[in-house]
């Protein structure tokens, strides 16, 4: 089961995060389920990651932070994307589309195929 | 915002870092809890579910760390650890704490004290307006060595004031000891340090009064002066202290009048705080002098004047030596009776610092050098303690330590020993500063003044942390660039010792030693030179006799009171028990030139020659029975006596030397001459003394208190012979002379021995501290090598057991030891002589009759060197052959 996973892109999971956090508050645990959900179980969240991303996302002001009660009845953090978070939401994804039709401009290219110099 | 967020979360962090981490493990807790959840659900039992549950988080402990990492206060929070670390393991090994701090309190302590000493007394010497134009004219005699300082005569100081262009302005200062006045009366009655000056004296140092008017050349001639005797207008500048205590400090002072000897001065001005003489000191009060022709001011022959001068401004030296030059080749035709017109001038700094500036750059030198020492040796400590601890750096960071947490561990503790020294150091300071006022206090001008200010503080400090960092980089770099696995492997390898790292540490001792090599020779040269002084012939002796001085107020006592005082107190002290004998004399011989005055032959083969007949001779008023008192011989004819009072002819007595200069060939006994404006027949000739304790000798003429008592107030020191103890006859004496005069003050009582040795008084002081830092360096260096040996020793345990196992002897063992040590001792020894050469350039000036290579200081100290350095490599070498060498090889 586990061979299929991989690891997130580097840089991505601050990304993921935003993506997930803007659909509804949630708690850690929840994040990296959903994000696995999501990814249809291929990409696999490091909890030790997500924690110290988590602080980091926290530090910078695109979420906040507050202490709730979960339909199973237990305390647990729960993480909400704060104006600043949107914002950033947005920057992300435009650099992200730019850098993946930039990657597969270069996949897709039959340039490097040719081979041999002339 | 995100600024604001940033910062505060920071902070929040840091302040709330309990309840941040408990929430942090909450939160941590509920991913494992629903993690086991899930795994449950799925199937798994309990157990196995809980297990991967933790293991999909990756270690919780872990994670506490990054999270921490990621909160930004990693950094301070680890510091708290490192120092809390730091102080733990410091008090684990207190030898080494202690050893540490110690030898950077005495490096940083003492260069404190001694670069503040230095920076009162060289750096700063002359608190006045642009000090590098103050000058400091001397005359030149034709007969004494180059070297010889002449003060000047107030017939060439009148030509120096009004004829030198290159002098702005020009004053003379009568720097004379007993030029004291007397103030007050009765019980209330005391002395007060007088300096008559010339009518442009406040000119030259450029500070005018801070209240009322300096003097001006009107008040050298002005109401009351007497030309005869060089007092000028009865007009007085008070110093700030005197004004406060005589006029509570009043502004309506000026104009009003303080009596001084009896006599009325009107108040001209208040001197403001703080002012001192550049070459008299503390002074209480300046009154003008009279230069117009009289008796002493026409003799071309009476040197009696401290001339300085300011030079115009950016005028070289030279061109206003070449300018004297020129003028005193004029003079010497205008006063063909003069013995001397040359003269020549002094930066005054220069003339105020003197030899002391030599003394002040040797013990800055050393001070340098034990700086070093003291950081090599740290260093060193560091260096073997940083190896000790290469086992316990490899696991930590084969735990997962980061490097750089590694090397700022070490800076920090190298940072807390050097803030822990620096404040040692700050105490060591103070005291050695204590220590150097007393030492020196004397013989190094200005001394009195040495305090320690907030700018040495901080120079102590920024020593202190530039050592941390200079001694705490390199081990630590070091040891963290130890690979952790080759590291942990070495300590079954290191059977022979890192060979590389021991190279390193050899050397700073051989340098350590080296250092203190040069050390030994300089007290060793100054302990030479003191011995010779001691040896020197003074011409009389000092042991065993009590000198003090009296003053005897003008008040109360006229000239004839005066000589009738000091007769019978010669008298009655003469029969106090053990006391032998007992004269006074206006200036203790050896303790420098005091009175020149020209001494013309008016009989004899040079009569009536102009040069070979006239002589600058050091003039003495004496009485009692001064020279039983010192034990200077009588060479021929008789000594004064109680017929040579004021109604007879002026007799004087001579000494060889000056009888033998104005009267060669014939008996001077019999023959007159004529000085201090007076015609004396000679009466006898004594034995030559010293002027300086160098022993140089000088030409005398001594006069009789009595006949001399009208010409000033001679203040004369009193000598005392016994053949009991110093101290009895000095509460003996002290007892007679309240019987006589109750209000009479016995100033400054000390043995004679002590009162002419002020002038090795400098040298001793050079000594001590030499001789401190001598010790302070041959110790630091013995601690290196015995450091580094036993370091070696404990390295090669193993190897020393190999060798025992395979039969080596014991005595080969430790021969192999003590060849290591005294090899790097013999290395530092040679580079030692070397930097000896190097010390002889500012030793020259302090050694007395001793070459500055000197082979038995030179082999001394390598003797001296040698054993010291032995017994240090004993210790080790001898536990070297203790090894055993089943306990070695297991």
């Amino acid at each position: 089961m586990a061979d299929h996973r991989t690891d997130l892109l580097q840089g991505t999971l601050e990304m993921l995060t935003l993506k997930t956090l803007a659909l509804e508050p949630m708690h850690g645990w929840g994040i990296a389920q959903r994000i696995q959900q999501m990814s249809q179980d291929v990409f696999l969240v490091t909890q030790g990651s997500l924690y110290p991303a988590l602080v980091r996302m926290r530090r910078r002001g695109w979420v906040t932070t507050s202490w709730k009660i979960t339909e199973n009845n237990r305390r647990a953090r729960y993480y909400e994307l704060t104006a600043a978070g949107r914002r950033q939401l947005t920057v992300e994804r435009a650099t992200w589309a730019r850098a993946s039709t930039a990657i597969n401009w270069i996949l897709d290219s039959q340039y490097g195929l040719a081979g041999g110099t002339a | 915002m995100s600024l604001v967020s940033d910062l505060y979360e920071r902070l929040r962090a840091l302040f709330f870092r309990a309840r941040e981490d408990r929430e942090m493990h909450e939160e941590l807790q509920f991913h494992v809890d629903m993690e086991t959840e899930r795994n449950r659900r799925s199937g798994m039992n309990t157990g196995e579910a809980r297990r991967q549950g933790h293991l999909a988080l990756g270690g919780v402990d872990q994670i506490s760390e990054e999270v921490r990492d990621a909160r930004g206060t990693r950094l301070l929070e680890d510091m708290k650890a490192d120092v809390a670390y730091t102080a733990r393991t410091l008090i684990r090994s207190p030898g080494f704490a202690i050893v540490a701090i110690l030898t950077l309190a005495i490096g940083i302590g003492g260069s404190t004290a001694v670069y503040s000493a230095v920076d009162a007394v060289l750096i700063q010497p002359l608190p006045y307006q642009d000090p590098g134009q103050l000058v400091r004219l001397y005359m030149a005699y034709d007969y004494h060595n180059s070297d010889y300082h002449a003060w000047v005569t107030p017939v060439h100081f009148l030509d120096y004031r009004s004829r030198m262009s290159s002098f702005e302005s020009t004053a003379a200062l009568l720097t004379y000891s007993e030029t004291g006045a007397d103030i007050g009366r009765g019980d209330a009655g005391r002395r007060i340090r007088l300096l008559p000056v010339s009518a442009d004296y406040f000119t030259v140092l450029r500070v005018p009064p801070a209240l009322g008017r300096p003097f001006d050349r009107a008040a050298e001639d002005g109401p009351g002066a007497v030309a005869d005797i060089g007092i000028g207008a009865r007009s007085v500048v008070l110093s700030q202290s005197l004004w406060r205590q005589e006029f509570n400090g009043d502004p309506g002072a000026i104009g009003r009048t303080l009596v001084m000897n009896g006599e009325p001065f009107v108040v001209a001005g208040v001197m403001p705080a703080g002012f001192v003489d550049p070459i008299a000191g503390t002074i209480d009060a300046w009154i003008p002098m009279d230069l117009r022709a009289g008796k002493d001011v026409s003799n071309a022959n009476n040197h009696y004047l401290t001339v300085i001068a300011r030079l115009r401004p950016g005028l070289p030296i030279e061109r206003a030596e070449a300018e004297l030059d020129l003028l005193g080749t004029e003079l010497a035709k205008q006063y063909p009776n003069a013995a001397n017109s040359r003269a020549r001038l002094y930066p005054l700094k220069e003339d105020v610092v003197g030899t002391s500036s030599r003394v002040l750059e040797l013990m800055l030198g050393a001070v340098a050098l034990v700086l070093i020492l003291v950081c090599v040796n740290v260093a060193n400590l560091l260096l073997v303690r940083a190896s000790e601890r290469t086992q316990e750096f490899a696991l930590r960071s084969a735990l997962g330590a980061e490097r750089a947490r590694l090397i700022r561990q070490l800076l920090i503790e190298s940072l807390t020993l050097a803030i822990a020294g620096g404040a040692a150091g700050l105490v060591v300071a103070r005291l050695g500063m204590s220590a150097i006022i007393v030492l020196g206090g004397g013989s190094i001008p200005r001394l009195s003044a040495l305090h320690l200010e907030p700018r040495l503080l901080v120079f102590s400090f920024a020593l202190s942390t530039l050592c941390a960092v200079g001694f705490g980089l390199a081990p630590a770099l070091r040891a963290a660039q130890t690979e952790p696995g080759e590291s942990l492997r070495e300590q079954s390898r290191s059977a022979t010792g890192g060979g590389a790292r021991m190279r390193t540490r050899e050397w700073l001792v051989a340098a350590q030693v080296a250092l203190a090599f040069v050390l030994l020779v300089g007290t060793g040269l100054l302990v030479a030179s003191i011995q010779r002084l001691r040896q020197v012939d003074l011409g009389f002796e000092p042991a065993a006799a009590l000198a003090f001085e009296l003053h005897l107020p003008d008040a109360r006592y006229d000239s004839t009171a005066r000589a009738r005082f000091y007769d019978a107190f010669a008298d009655q002290a003469g029969t106090l028990r053990g006391v032998t004998a007992v004269g006074g004399i206006s200036k203790l011989p050896a303790t420098g030139p005091y009175h020149q005055w020209g001494t013309q032959a008016l009989t004899g083969p040079y009569a009536n020659d102009e040069r070979k007949g006239n002589v600058a001779a050091e003039q003495r008023i004496v009485s009692g029975r001064y020279f039983q008192a010192v034990n200077i011989p009588l060479l021929d004819g008789r000594l004064f006596d109680a017929t040579d009072d004021a109604r007879a002819p002026d007799r004087a007595l001579v000494s060889k030397s000056l009888a033998e200069a104005l009267f060669p060939g014939v008996r001077a006994v019999g023959q007159r001459l004529n000085t201090g404006g007076r015609v004396s027949e000679i009466i006898g000739v004594v034995g030559d003394v010293a002027v300086n304790a160098e022993g140089d000798p000088d030409q005398y003429v001594y006069h009789w208190h009595a006949q001399w008592a009208g010409d000033r107030n001679w203040a004369l020191v009193q000598i005392l012979r016994t053949s009991g103890s110093l101290d009895a006859a000095q509460a003996d004496a002290r007892a007679l002379l309240t019987s006589m005069d109750p209000q009479l003050v016995m100033w400054k009582p000390m043995p004679l021995s002590d009162a002419v040795g002020q002038g090795e008084a400098q040298r001793t002081f050079t000594l001590r501290v030499l001789g401190c830092f001598a010790i302070v360096a041959l110790a630091l260096s013995a601690l290196g090598l015995f450091g580094v040996l036993s370091y070696g020793v404990r390295l090669r345990t193993r190897e020393f057991g190999i060798r025992m196992a395979l039969g080596a002897q014991p005595g080969a063992i430790r021969r192999m030891v003590m060849r290591q040590g005294l090899t790097m001792t013999a290395i530092g020894t040679v580079a030692g002589l070397l930097g000896a050469v190097a010390l002889s350039r500012i030793m020259v000036a302090l050694v007395f009759k001793v070459s500055t290579f000197d082979p038995r200081v030179l082999g001394g100290a390598m003797l001296f060197m040698g054993c010291v350095a032995a017994i240090a490599a004993y210790l080790p070498a001898r536990r070297a052959t203790r090894v055993d060498p089943r306990t070695a090889l297991q």
